[in-house]
C-alpha cells in the first residue's frame, strides 16, 4: 500500500582529527535533531567530572547567565527541547547535548531555527556563565548535591539497579563496569578549579561529534563544524570487548521487594565488527528478542512464570544478558527451563518459522530506525564508536545468510559469566499500606 | 468505494481522513509520506473505570473485578486453534502490543512490510474473543507477575496512593491492572460481557498513520466489516458514583526501598466532566496554567530547584477524561514538608504575566507539531482526543486563543485547599545506602 517510492536517505559527514560531524538530510521529520558528543574514556578518575560537567554547563552561559534565561530562550524557539547529559558506551563516557527543535519551515514568518539551534549550541558548550574563579561555586554545589542525590536513587529503579548490578559484577574491576554517573565521594572531592580545567581539557582534546538529522542543508552543518571546532582532537580508541572472568557464579542480593529479577551475563566473544555478528543477533532474537522468541513463549506463556524474559545484546561490549522478573519460589524453576532453551539453541533445535520470524522482526526494527531522528543518531554513533560494523540494506541481507548451523557456531562461543538475582529481604517482603 | 471525509491544515503540513462506517466504527487515516514504518491502532472507548455499567437493551447492571479491561486486553492475543496473535504479527513481519488506560483500551502494529494482510489480522483478532476457564486461570499468573513488577516501581505506587488519598468512591482510585486478588475472581463469562458491551464497532476507532493510500485503508476496513455480524446496540451507560468535592486522605505514606522520599501532591478537578471543545480549552488551559507556575522557566522552579529542593526531572500537569480530573506535581526531595509548605504558599500568589503566557504558547505549539513525526505518541494523542468527541486540530486555535485571564480564573478554581492531597514515599529503614 505504499504511495510512491522513497529515496534511499543516508548520512553524509567525515570523521577526521578527533573531529567529525554527521549530517542525514530528509524531508520526513518536522523537525531538527542535533545532538553533540565529547568522548572519554571511562574512568575512575574523570568519571565524576564528566557526570558533573553537562549540569554546570546548563546552567548558565555569557548570553543567558542563568536557568530561567536558558530556559525562556527555549521556549522561544517554540519549545525546542534540550538535554545535557553523560552516557555510556562500554567503556567510553559520552557527554553530550541534544537538541530538537522545530523546522522554521512550519512556522509563522519562516524563521531560521536550524541558525538558531547552532547559535545554541555553540553558547552553551564552549561559553559558560564564568565570574571570577571560573564557574559559579554556588552552583557547582547545587549541582554536586543533586548529581550525588541521582546516583542514590539508582536503588529506586529495581530493573535498573539489578542490571546494573550484573554488569558491576561482571567487570571485576574492569573499567566497563564503572558507573556513567562516578561514584558519591568522587563527586564530592570535585572542586570548582578542578571542574574548570577539566573543561578546558573536554573542549580542547576529546574527539567530538555532531550528528544532525532533518531537512537541512549538509554544508551548513560542515561549515559549521570547521568554524566551532578548530585544530586537533584525540583519535577515537578501539572498545575493549568484554571476556569472561567468572565461570557461571551465582549472586544473591536481598532486598525489600516484591518481585524477583534474574539477570544472567554471558560473553558472546564476537563484537559489532566482527563477521560472526549476524548470525549473533540471529542467535540472541531466536533465544528472547521477541514475543515468539523461546524465552517469552516457554518462560511467559507456556509456565506463566513471568511477565518479561529477554535475551538482548550489548553489541560493542560483545556481551548477551538474560533477564526476568519472577515470583522468589520460582528461581529454580526458571533457571532450569532458560537453561533448556540454551541447550536447544546449541543443538540447532530452532525451527523454520523461528528463523522467518526472527529476520522478519529484526528487518522491521532496521527500516523502522530510519522514522525516529533519535534512533538514526544512535545507530550512526555506535557504528562510529565500533569503527565498523553493517547497518541498514547490508545488516538486512547479511542477516538472511545467516543459517541454523551458523547459529549452533555462535552458540559454540557463548559463555555464562554471571547469575545476579535479586530477591526478597525475608522480613515481610517489603509489604507496605498498599491494598 | 467508502467515502472519504477530508480535514486539511496546509500551514502545519497535514492532513487527514476519515470514513464512518453504518456500525459506528470510525476509519481515520493520517498519511506520512516517506515514513518507512505504518502505525495501526484499533482502540476502544474502555478503560479501567468503566467497572460498572447498564448492559445495553436491557436493564441488567453489571458490576465487574478490578482490573479486568486490562485482564482482557491480554487474552485478546489468544487464538482458538491455541495459536497466538503475536505469532500472527511475527509471520508478517510486524511487532504488535496493546495498552490500557483508565478510560481506553488500544491494540496496535507497527509494520515496515504487508500492511494490508497485518490490518487484517488486528481488525480480525480484536473482534474475535475466546476465553475458556483454562486460558484465563493461565493468564493470572502471567498478570500477576506485571502486577508484582508495578509494586516495586515507587514511582508507580506514589501515583496509585495519591489516586486513592484523592478519590473516595470514582473508580480512578483503582489501579489499572486491578489487583492480585481482584483479577483471581475474573471468569470467562465476564470477559464475553465486558466484550460485548465495550468492543462494539459503535465503541471503537481505527486510526493508520504511514505512507500508506487511505481510500484503500477505508475500502479494506469495510470490506472486513462486512463479513461480521454485529447486533445494533444501544448507548452504553456506565455508572459512576457521586464523587465529594474534598479529598479522601490529606496525606498517605508509603516506606519503600528508596534513596529520597518522592513527593506528589495532587489536586482533585471540580470542573471535570466536560466533552468536546469545551474540555479541550479545560485542559489546554490547565496545562498553561502549570507551564506558568512551576515550569522550567518559572521564578518558582528556578527557587526550589537552586534551594536543592527538586531536581531537573520534578514535573507538574493536569489529566482529565469526561469522569474525573486531577493536577499533579512532584519528583524526588530532601524535604517534603518544606517543598509542601513553599508550594501551598506560592502556588496561589505567584505572578502571571502576558510575556510569559505568550511564550509558553509558542512551547505549546513546538510540542503540537513535535507530535506529528511520531506515530505512536500521535496515535495515542489522537485516540484521546477522539474519545472525547475533539478535532486534534484545534489544538492550536484553542491555544491561540488563551488568555490571561482565562489562567487567573482557572487558578482560582482549581487550586483549593479542600481538593488537594499529598502522597509520600519515603525511605524504608532496611533500603540500602539510606
Amino acid at each position: 500500500m505504499t504511495s510512491g517510492g522513497y529515496t534511499e536517505d543516508g548520512f553524509v559527514g567525515e570523521f577526521q582529527n578527533g573531529i567529525g560531524w554527521y549530517c542525514y538530510p530528509t524531508p520526513r521529520f518536522k523537525t531538527i535533531t542535533l545532538h553533540a558528543f565529547w568522548i572519554n574514556e571511562l574512568t575512575p578518575q574523570d568519571a565524576a567530572k564528566g557526570a558533573l560537567l553537562p549540569h554546570v554547563l546548563r546552567r548558565g552561559t555569557r548570553r543567558w547567565p542563568s536557568l530561567v534565561a536558558i530556559e525562556r530562550e527555549l521556549e522561544e524557539l517554540y519549545g525546542a527541547s534540550f538535554r545535557a547529559e553523560v552516557g555510556k558506551v562500554a567503556d567510553k563516557q559520552l557527554l553530550s547535548m541534544h537538541l530538537e527543535v522545530i523546522n522554521g519551515r512550519f512556522l509563522p514568518g519562516h524563521p531560521d531555527t536550524l541558525r538558531q539551534a547552532l547559535d545554541f549550541l555553540s553558547e552553551v558548550s564552549s561559553d559558560p556563565h564564568l565570574g571570577p574563579d571560573g564557574f559559579d561555586p554556588g552552583i557547582v554545589q547545587q549541582e554536586k548535591i543533586l548529581l550525588k542525590r541521582q546516583i542514590q536513587a539508582l536503588i529506586n529503579d529495581k530493573g535498573q539497579y539489578a542490571m546494573s548490578r550484573l554488569v558491576e559484577i561482571l567487570a571485576d574491576g574492569r573499567r566497563f563496569g564503572l558507573r556513567k554517573l562516578g561514584t558519591i565521594a568522587d563527586v564530592e572531592n570535585i572542586t570548582g578549579s578542578e571542574l574548570l580545567d577539566y573543561y578546558q581539557s573536554v573542549k580542547t582534546t576529546l574527539p567530538s561529534l555532531l550528528f544532525v538529522v532533518g531537512d537541512v542543508d549538509p554544508s551548513r552543518i560542515e561549515d559549521y563544524v570547521h568554524k566551532q571546532w578548530q585544530g586537533f582532537r584525540q583519535p577515537l580508541t578501539p572498545i575493549i570487548p568484554f571476556v569472561p572472568r567468572h565461570d557461571g557464579q551465582e549472586v544473591i542480593e536481598r532486598q525489600a521487594v516484591r518481585q524477583g529479577k534474574v539477570n544472567m551475563g554471558f560473553g558472546t566473544g564476537i563484537s559489532a565488527a566482527d563477521p560472526q555478528y549476524p548470525a549473533l543477533m540471529m542467535y540472541a532474537g531466536v533465544l528472547g528478542g521477541f514475543p515468539h522468541s523461546k524465552l517469552f513463549v516457554n518462560v511467559r506463556e507456556k509456565h506463566s512464570l513471568a511477565y518479561y524474559a529477554f535475551a538482548r545484546l550489548d553489541a560493542p561490549l560483545a556481551l548477551m544478558v538474560i533477564g526476568a522478573g519472577i515470583e522468589f519460589d520460582d528461581y529454580s524453576a526458571v533457571r532450569r527451563i532458560i537453561d533448556q532453551q540454551l541447550e536447544a539453541m546449541q543443538a540447532g533445535a530452532i525451527s523454520a518459522e523461528e528463523m522467518a520470524f526472527t529476520l522478519k522482526a529484526f528487518c522491521n526494527d532496521i527500516l523502522s530506525e530510519e522514522d525516529s531522528p533519535s534512533q538514526i543518531v544512535g545507530r550512526q554513533l555506535e557504528h562510529v564508536l565500533v569503527g565498523n560494523g553493517m547497518t541498514g540494506r547490508r545488516l538486512m541481507q547479511a542477516l538472511e545468510r545467516v543459517t541454523i548451523s551458523d547459529i549452533q557456531a555462535v552458540a559454540e562461543k557463548i559463555r555464562l559469566d554471571t547469575v545476579h538475582f535479586l530477591t526478597a529481604d525475608g522480613e515481610g517482603q517489603g509489604e507496605a499500606q498498599d491494598g | 468505494m467508502a467515502k472519504l471525509e477530508a480535514f486539511e491544515r496546509p500551514e502545519l503540513g497535514e492532513k487527514s481522513y476519515r470514513h464512518r462506517l453504518e456500525s459506528g466504527l470510525d476509519v481515520v487515516v493520517i498519511p506520512r509520506p516517506g515514513f518507512k514504518k505504518t502505525f495501526a491502532t484499533f482502540a476502544t472507548r474502555y478503560g479501567s473505570i468503566d467497572n460498572h455499567f447498564r448492559v445495553p437493551g436491557s436493564d441488567l447492571e453489571m458490576k465487574v473485578p478490578d482490573g479486568i479491561a486490562h485482564f482482557l486486553e491480554h487474552k485478546m492475543f489468544e487464538k482458538q486453534d491455541g495459536g497466538d496473535v503475536f505469532d500472527d504479527f511475527a509471520r508478517l513481519g510486524a511487532s504488535s502490543n496493546a495498552y490500557t488506560d483508565y478510560t481506553s483500551t488500544t491494540f496496535l502494529f507497527s509494520t515496515t512490510s504487508e500492511v494490508s494482510a497485518n490490518l487484517e489480522v488486528l481488525l480480525d483478532f480484536v473482534q474475535r474473543p475466546y476465553f475458556t476457564e483454562d486460558n484465563v486461570e493461565k493468564e493470572k499468573g502471567i498478570i500477576e507477575q506485571e502486577i508484582r513488577m508495578y509494586l516495586d516501581m515507587p514511582g508507580d505506587r506514589l501515583h496509585s496512593n495519591l489516586m486513592r488519598a484523592l478519590y473516595h468512591y470514582h473508580p480512578a482510585r483503582i489501579d489499572i491492572a486491578g489487583t492480585v486478588e481482584s483479577i483471581r475472581a475474573i471468569t470467562p463469562d465476564d470477559l464475553y460481557r465486558c466484550h460485548n458491551t465495550f468492543y462494539h464497532p459503535g465503541n471503537m476507532l481505527v486510526l493508520v498513520i504511514g505512507d500508506v493510500d487511505p481510500q484503500a485503508v477505508a475500502d479494506q476496513v469495510v470490506h472486513n466489516q462486512q463479513n461480521k455480524q454485529f447486533l445494533r446496540q444501544g448507548d452504553i451507560v456506565r455508572i459512576y458514583p457521586p464523587e465529594p468535592e474534598v479529598v479522601k486522605e490529606r496525606r498517605v505514606e508509603q516506606p519503600m526501598p528508596v534513596a529520597a522520599p518522592l513527593f506528589m501532591m495532587g489536586y482533585k478537578d471540580h470542573a471535570a466532566g466536560m466533552t468536546g471543545p469545551a474540555w479541550l480549552r479545560h485542559e489546554i488551559v490547565l496545562g498553561l496554567m502549570w507551564s506558568m507556575l512551576l515550569g522550567r522557566s518559572s521564578a518558582l522552579f528556578t527557587d526550589l530547584y537552586q534551594a536543592g529542593l527538586i531536581n531537573d526531572r520534578f514535573s507538574a500537569r493536569y489529566s482529565g477524561t469526561d469522569t474525573f480530573g486531577f493536577s499533579n506535581l512532584g519528583g524526588e526531595t530532601p524535604d517534603p514538608k518544606r517543598l509542601e509548605a513553599v508550594l501551598t504558599e506560592r502556588l496561589a500568589q505567584e505572578p502571571l504575566t502576558e510575556e510569559a503566557l505568550e511564550r509558553l504558547k509558542k512551547r505549546e505549539m513546538g510540542d503540537f507539531l513535535g507530535l506529528f513525526q511520531n506515530p505512536e505518541d500521535l496515535a495515542y494523542a489522537f485516540n484521546h482526543f477522539y474519545f472525547r468527541g475533539i478535532d486534534l486540530y484545534s489544538y492550536v486555535d484553542v491555544v491561540a486563543s488563551v488568555r490571561l485571564r482565562d489562567i487567573e480564573e482557572a487558578r482560582a478554581r482549581h487550586l483549593v485547599e479542600d481538593s488537594r492531597a499529598l502522597s509520600l514515599i519515603v525511605p524504608a529503614q532496611s533500603a540500602p545506602g539510606a
